[in-house]
This record gives C-alpha cells, sequence and structure tokens, in this order.
C-alpha cells in the first residue's frame, strides 16, 4: 500500500473518528483546553524524501485524532540549532541514527539516548527521565556477563515501549551494489547492521580482470584524515583502513581482537592485552607496546582531543607488563569497553604525536586544528593520495598481517546521487557504498545489467520521530502511546521507504539479534481505533472534531 | 586622481563591503560549526572546547576586529571544518573552476557571436522563428536539467563521456599543470563545459543579434551596401565588429558571475571546483572557509567590471565615462 491508498482511507477513517471519540456524550464538559497546534520539523523534501513523506503520514493519521499538526521543513543546520540548543522551544523533529561498527554494541545507544544525565545538554534532547530506565542503564553498563546483560538490555527496550520517548519508525536496509565483473561475488562480507560498506570487505574483496581497484563513492567531502579525531562520518571510513586498532567489530558485530595476539578480561576492571608480533607503521618503523599504551593515554591529556576523550576517561591506568603485552585497569567495569574504545581508539606513532600534543598545550586551540601532511598508522591501507573533496587513495600495505587483495582503495566523492547509478553502469565505479536516493533505482540497474548485484541489509541505525518531553502533551506518556499507535509501521516501510526498511519500536536493532528484543514491534498496540481508546481511558476528549486535553488542564504551552 | 584610481577605491569598498556581509551573514544565520558534530557521546564541555578553538567565544565585534585585522595581511583563516589554510583550499579548487568557466564561457560566446550575427542577418526568417524560442528555452531551462539531461544521453545512454568528476579513477599527475592539460581531464571537461556553455550561449547571442540589427541600420552600413559590397562582408565585416562591444563587456562579467555561479553544474558533474566547495562550507557553517570562497569570487567578479569598464573606454573613445574633455 502506498500514499494514494492513505489519503482514500482518510475520510473512512474520520468518520471513525468522529463516531468514536466525539460522539461520546458530555465531551464538552469533560474537557480541558484543546491542544495547540503541534508542530514536527522536519528536512526539506528534497532533502530527506523518506523523512519529509513519514511526517506527512504521521501528520496525517494524527489528524484523524483531532490534532492540529503542521510540518515545518528546515535546513539540517537549522533543525540541528533549534533542536539541540533551544531545548524548550519544539514539540517534535524527524530524526535519524546511522548504524555504524561501533553501534554493534548497545551501550551507546542505550545509555547516551535516554539516560536522564544526558538530557540537559547530551543527545538526549527529547528530554525523558525515567528512574527505572536509568538504573537498567548503568546496570548493562558494568554487567560483564553477556547473558545477565542481554536481560537487562531487553529489559530496558520494554521500558522504552512502554515509556515511548521517541516515536520510533523504521530501521532502514543498506543498499549497497557492486559490479561482479570486476569484483568477485562472494568475497564481499556481510556485517550486522552495515551491509557491505565495511572493512571486512575491503580486506577480504578479489579483484576480477585487469582492475586490481576498488572504486566506491561517497556523497559527502572526507574533511581530514586525522587520528585523533572524528571529523566526519565519511572521513571514518578511511581513517579505520589507515590506522589498526586493539580489537575491531567482527561481521557478526562482536569485538574480536585485531592488532592484539590476545585480549583478556581479568576480571571486571582489568584487561591484559598481547599485541601481535611484527607489526609496523607505514615508514617502517615498528609498531610498540609504547605506541599502544600512549595511544590509550594521549586522549585523557587536558582537553587536547576532545572527540576520543570520552573513550578513555574510565581508564584507571595503562601499564606494560613486557615486550609485547600491557594492562589496563579501570575505574568501574565498562561492559562496552571493548567495543568503545579498544575497537574505537587510533593506534600512533608515539615519537610522532608526543611532541604534537606537547605544543597543543600551549595553544587555543586543541589538537584537532593539526594538520596531518603525512597520515602514518599500521593500518591494512596506506595513504597514496588525498585530495579530500575529490578522491582518496589508498594502496594496500603488503607488509600487514591481513593485506588486502586489492591494489588500491579508491574513494571517489559523488554528490550526485543520479550519477552514482551511471558511474556504476559504466564501470566508473565497482562498489556503490554510498546510496541515498530510490533503491528501486538500483533494482532497475540490476534487471538491466546482469554484472550489478545488488545487496540490502537492515541498519543498526533507525529513523524515529522525538517528541519534546518538556513541553505538554508530550510529558504524558499515554499520549505519547496513543500517538505511537496510530502510526502504521508497515505501511509507512512501504510508502516512505518503499519497502526497504523493518518497522521498528526499540533503539536496538533487528541487526543485532543477541541484543534485539525479540517481537518488541508488536508489544505496542497499533491502529486508530488503539490510539482513541488510550486518549480516551487518558481523559482526552475530542469536542467540535479538535483533541482536547484532560479536564481540568489548561494549554499553558506557547507553539513553536 | 586618475580614472583608474578612482575605480580601485571604488573596488576596495565594494571588497570590504562584501567581506562585512559575508562576516555578518554567516553569523547571524542560525546554527554554528558544532552542529556538525552532533553525536551521542558528545558533551556541553566538548561543544564549548570547539566554539572556543573556532575563536567562536568571542564578542561579535572582536570577531570582525580578527577578521579585518587577517584580511588586511592577507589571511583568510583556517578552514573549521578541514582545519586547513582557506587561501590553500580555494586555491586548489580555483583552477579547476577556472577551467570549467573560461572553457564554457568561450564556446558560449564564440557560438553567441556567431549565431547572433547569423539571426540579425537574418531576421524574419523561418530560421531566426525557430532559433530565437529554441534560445529563450536553453536561456531559461534550469542548469541542473540541462546537466541531467546532458548526462542522461551522453554518460547513461550512449557512455561516450564520464558521468562525472575532473579525471578518471585513480589517475595520477606529477603536477595540478600537468593533470590540467591531460587529456583525461579535458575528456571530464567536455560535458559540464558544454552544459554551462549551452546555459550561457544565450545572453552573447541575443545580445550580438540585438545590437546588430541596431548596427545594420547605421550610415556606414548603407554606405557599404552603396559601394556594392556583398551581404556577408558588410555583416561580418563591418557590421559584427562594431557590433561586439557590448558583448566584449558582458564576456568580462561573465567571467566574474560565472566563477560564483557554478554551483549547481559542479555538483550535477561531481566537479571540484569553488562553486561545489562553497555549497558544502555554507552546509557545514565553514565560516572562514565560506566567507574566504565568497570574498574571492567577489573580487574576481569586481575585478572583471573594472576590467569591463577600462575595456569598454579603450574600445570605443566616445566613452568618456564623465571625463571632461
Amino acid at each position: 500500500m502506498r500514499r494514494r491508498d492513505l489519503i482514500q482511507g482518510t475520510a473512512i477513517a474520520a468518520a471513525l473518528a468522529a463516531g468514536g471519540l466525539g460522539a461520546r456524550g458530555a465531551a464538552a464538559q469533560q474537557a480541558g483546553d484543546p491542544i495547540r497546534k503541534l508542530v514536527i520539523l522536519s528536512r526539506p523534501q528534497s532533502n530527506n524524501p523518506q523523512a519529509y513523506q513519514a511526517a506527512e503520514i504521521i501528520a496525517q493519521e494524527w489528524r484523524k485524532l483531532g490534532l492540529d499538526v503542521e510540518i515545518r521543513p528546515l535546513p539540517r543546520q537549522q533543525q540541528s540549532e533549534v533542536v539541540w540548543n533551544r531545548r524548550q522551544e519544539w514539540d517534535m523533529t524527524m530524526w535519524q541514527m546511522v548504524g555504524r561498527p561501533e553501534r554493534s554494541d548497545p551501550d551507546e545507544l542505550v545509555f547516551n539516548l535516554f539516560h536522564s544525565s544526558t538530557a540537559p545538554t547530551g543527545f538526549n534532547f527529547v528530554g525523558w527521565a525515567d528512574p527505572e530506565y536509568d538504573r537498567l542503564a548503568e546496570a548493562q553498563r558494568v554487567e560483564t556477563n553477556p547473558d545477565r546483560r542481554r536481560e537487562i538490555i531487553r529489559a530496558a527496550q520494554e521500558r522504552v515501549n512502554q515509556g515511548q520517548p521517541y516515536l520510533f519508525l523504521v530501521h532502514p536496509k543498506q543498499v549497497h551494489a557492486f559490479n561482479k565483473a570486476q569484483l568477485r561475488e562472494g568475497t564481499l562480507v556481510n556485517q550486522a547492521g552495515l551491509g557491505l560498506r565495511n572493512i571486512w570487505t575491503y580486506l577480504g574483496v578479489e579483484p576480477v580482470g585487469n582492475r586490481r581497484d576498488m572504486v566506491l563513492n561517497a556523497s559527502e567531502p572526507v574533511q581530514a584524515i586525522h587520528p585523533l579525531w572524528i571529523s566526519g562520518a565519511t572521513d571514518s571510513w578511511v581513517t579505520e583502513l589507515v590506522w589498526d586498532r586493539i580489537m575491531r567489530i567482527g561481521p557478526d558485530g562482536l569485538p574480536r581482537p585485531w592488532a592484539a595476539e590476545t585480549v583478556t578480561q581479568v576480571d571486571p576492571t582489568t584487561i591484559d592485552i598481547t599485541i601481535r608480533q611484527g607489526m609496523k607503521f607505514h615508514d617502517g618503523s615498528p609498531v610498540t607496546v609504547d605506541d599502544c599504551i600512549f595511544s590509550f593515554e594521549a586522549p585523557a591529556i587536558g582537553n587536547e582531543v576532545p572527540m576520543y576523550r570520552p573513550f578513555v576517561l574510565n581508564i584507571a591506568k595503562v601499564e606494560k607488563t613486557g615486550d609485547r603485552s600491557f594492562r589496563i585497569t579501570l575505574k568501574q567495569a565498562d561492559a562496552g569497553f571493548f567495543t568503545s574504545s579498544l575497537a574505537k581508539l587510533n593506534i600512533i606513532q608515539k615519537s610522532a604525536w608526543e611532541p604534537v600534543l606537547r605544543d597543543y598545550q600551549n595553544r587555543p586551540e586543541n589538537i584537532e586544528r593539526f594538520v596531518v601532511e603525512r597520515p602514518i598508522g599500521s593500518g591494512p591501507f596506506k595513504v597514496s593520495r588525498a585530495r579530500l573533496s575529490e578522491e582518496i587513495v589508498l594502496e594496500r600495505n603488503a607488509d600487514h598481517w591481513a593485506a588486502p587483495k586489492i591494489e588500491r582503495w579508491i574513494l571517489r566523492i559523488v554528490q550526485n546521487v543520479e550519477a552514482t547509478l551511471g558511474m556504476l553502469n559504466r564501470g566508473e565505479i565497482n562498489f556503490l557504498a554510498d546510496y541515498t536516493g530510490d533503491p528501486d533505482l538500483v533494482k532497475q540497474l540490476v534487471s538491466r545489467n546482469r554484472n550489478i548485484v545488488m545487496n540490502e541489509a537492515v541498519d543498526v541505525g533507525f529513523q524515529f520521530l522525538g517528541w519534546n518531553m518538556r513541553r505538554p502533551p508530550f510529558n504524558d506518556p499515554a499520549f505519547r502511546r496513543a500517538l505511537s499507535a496510530a502510526v502504521n509501521r508497515e505501511l509507512m516501510a512501504e510508502a516512505a521507504w518503499n519497502g526497504f526498511a523493518e518497522p521498528a519500536n526499540s533503539h536496538v536493532s533487528p541487526a543485532l539479534p543477541f541484543w534485539h528484543r525479540e517481537g518488541i514491534v508488536g508489544m505496542l498496540p497499533s491502529g486508530l481505533d488503539q490510539a482513541q481508546r488510550i486518549l480516551q481511558e487518558a481523559g482526552y476528549r475530542v469536542v467540535n472534531g479538535r483533541l482536547h486535553y484532560p479536564a481540568g488542564t489548561r494549554e499553558q504551552t506557547t507553539p513553536n | 586622481m586618475g580614472y583608474v584610481g578612482q575605480r580601485l577605491i571604488q573596488a576596495v569598498f565594494v571588497l570590504w563591503v562584501v567581506a562585512t556581509l559575508c562576516f555578518l551573514m554567516f553569523r547571524l544565520m542560525p546554527g554554528d560549526p558544532t552542529l556538525n558534530y552532533i553525536d551521542t557521546s558528545m558533551t556541553e564541555e566538548q561543544r564549548q572546547n570547539m566554539l572556543v578553538a573556532f575563536g567562536l567565544d568571542q564578542p561579535l565585534y572582536v570577531q570582525y576586529l580578527i577578521y579585518l585585522k587577517n584580511l588586511l595581511r592577507g589571511e583568510l583563516g583556517n578552514s573549521f571544518l578541514q582545519g586547513r589554510p582557506v587561501l590553500e583550499l580555494v586555491l586548489e579548487a580555483l583552477p579547476l573552476t577556472v577551467a570549467l568557466t573560461l572553457s564554457a564561457l568561450i564556446v558560449a560566446y564564440i557560438f553567441g557571436v556567431i549565431a547572433g550575427a547569423f539571426l540579425a542577418w537574418k531576421r524574419g526568417s523561418l530560421t531566426e522563428g525557430v532559433a530565437i524560442p529554441l534560445v529563450l528555452a536553453t536561456r531559461a531551462a534550469p542548469e541542473f536539467w540541462l546537466g541531467m539531461i546532458l548526462l542522461a544521453i551522453f554518460a547513461f545512454g550512449y557512455g561516450w563521456f564520464p558521468s562525472g568528476g575532473a579525471a578518471s579513477a585513480g589517475a595520477e599527475y606529477g603536477s595540478e599543470w600537468e593533470r590540467l592539460f591531460s587529456l583525461d581531464f579535458l575528456y571530464h571537461l567536455l560535458l559540464p563545459a558544454l552544459a554551462l556553455a549551452v546555459y550561457l550561449q544565450g545572453l552573447p547571442l541575443l545580445l550580438m543579434r540585438s545590437t546588430m540589427l541596431e548596427v545594420m541600420q547605421d550610415e556606414f552600413v548603407t554606405m557599404a551596401r552603396m559601394k556594392g559590397l556583398s551581404e556577408w562582408t558588410i555583416v561580418i565585416r563591418h557590421a559584427a565588429r562594431n557590433a561586439l562591444l557590448p558583448v566584449a563587456t558582458a564576456f568580462a562579467l561573465g567571467i566574474g558571475g560565472s566563477v560564483g555561479g557554478n554551483v549547481v553544474v559542479e555538483t550535477v558533474f561531481s566537479w571540484p571546483g569553488l562553486g561545489r566547495m562553497l555549497v558544502t562550507a555554507v552546509q557545514g557553517s565553514d565560516y572562514p572557509l565560506a566567507q574566504g570562497a565568497f570574498l574571492i569570487i567577489a573580487a574576481v567578479l569586481v575585478l572583471m567590471n573594472l576590467v569591463a569598464d577600462l575595456l569598454y573606454g579603450w574600445l570605443d573613445p566616445r566613452v568618456s565615462h564623465g571625463r571632461k574633455g
């Protein structure tokens, strides 16, 4: 069913609403003030068609409940400014969480999205404060037994289902495609929650024919190639190939030793690490334990490395225990440490970075302003050439213990989405890594060109509508639950995402089956009648087609 | 003070106004560069540190004074997002934009002048009846549409041209000059330059045609006819030369205008020029880069205006620029 069907259904549903809430006895006498016009902030249709169309579908459903809803398109910067900096001044916003390797561990999303401590200035911009959820979010963080932690995380998802701090919409599917005449089919790796665009693909893919390169696209220019600065999403694709890390997130979504031969959890706060023998930086110098220790200490020095600092704050000390081994002692147990720190921090050369750090401590700006002229890591690829807004060329590091099979990894910056399909069709790129257009067009291309293979995978991220719980009526869980129930997520996935998405009702994606609470979508009542029932039970009334607060409640919030 | 001196002072004043407007415009826009880094782990402390690092914690007037002081020293600052000097980034993108603009302008003006003269000569004919609406349509058509049509036909359809970029994937060159004069670069340049030329040719064509129609009424043309010269000789050797003056002025202004006006074509063809860089900078609230790019575009525009004025006086000595003879 598509949008047209929805529009046709409006009249029927409106009649239902009138006969349901509207006709109930002396509604007017039992009702409070009419609910003000509610505004949904969204990116413009031209900029993010899926989110805008989802907002339209949502507004349409809610109008059937008697709400006055306006969709207000804003450019990204302006939307972010309102949502992030003016936390009292908006009602609802369309937003998204994107998939990243480190989000394979649920801690980042479970804690930072909804813990009340992040509400004033952090990522809990919707302002949800639930002591029981806080308790669960804190408990999962220190529980190192995976099975017990899984139970806590599942309980946290159920708590979110009860409270509906977000109106979860869908987990989109990542759409990637490649040319099997140039890249051997079966050698690209599907990583849980990320699809084919991941390091395991770049390491394992085998070239076919004369062309020995993988040429892929990105829609955003790279800002910097910097081991101590998370400068952008596309930038991370490059840095993770140039610099090694102690661990990496495997195709199964779980952390596994990488630059480390072994990682041993001695007790909840002690981790012993032995690094591989014979590792070398791209300039030929050896990777030592001192380099590894420095890589964990550097982000904690002053405020020089603000982006990585949060990931080392829990480290009490790092000690050398042998020529190839060191011990990390944590201040408190941290279940996500392997993923959020060991698989995230880049191993850097102490001899190169120590003087730079010292120099920047005497400057007003931090080390992120340092321009890395010659990026030197120890990773499986070396930087050959970087024109940040045009093309990044990495070449294989033949000395690496996991040397790639392709000669070069070439990232082309292509902002015209339609042109990327043309490029794939003509063989100008052989891996469609970043595609935000209509997936049906990729399907059509596959049907025309037998060399093109398409792959879809459910994302770790999700699309949602955030409502501001600082502002009534969103501070009422029953109201949130009713509005959430009114949205048909199956229809949403079909209509707005053309079927390339799965319905969502949790911040832990089904792409992570170990952590995901199975059946969570079904735990939410669904349908307009259910939404009306919840509102009725909570005291909301429809008077003259307009939804009113429960009796005695005044509308005191200024429309934004 | 001579005429040139006066025009130079005016140019400097205009650039100061542009620089001030650029400064205010970006700072008065909602948002700041820290919003590019919104992340689940971002804290208020991190955000404040970032503002300090960018110098945005200072009062507006202090920021403005620092900005003007740096400008006087020829410093455009460092990009917030890339950390590199703005001048370096702009100079990296500028040759590609200049190559695209100049090639498109030259093609557009050569075609426009010849076709404009031809259509003036053919006034009232069926050819003119068909050609003028066609020219107006290409002039009115959005650039992105023209670009996409050309891409769809010549790149995706026939496969004659690449779908974007300024060079083939992984192509290596010894220097920027080597790249700019390589066959691969020219091959990538053809389609975007054609799209831009199709869009740009309308102005010189219509200008040439209308000026030609005026010139053709002049006495010297009647005299040439009376002398028995062929119609073609009259049009090309006499009328067209006299009609070129406004077209030459438009060409100079066109260079200035097009340097900053290629945003759409550069985006459609993934051409890594100044226009695309400017869009990225504005979207990311990269104030120094956006200011620097705007300022350089404005400087080129002001310079080209100056050149056009001087050129006009040189080509047509009757133009006195208000000087008393």
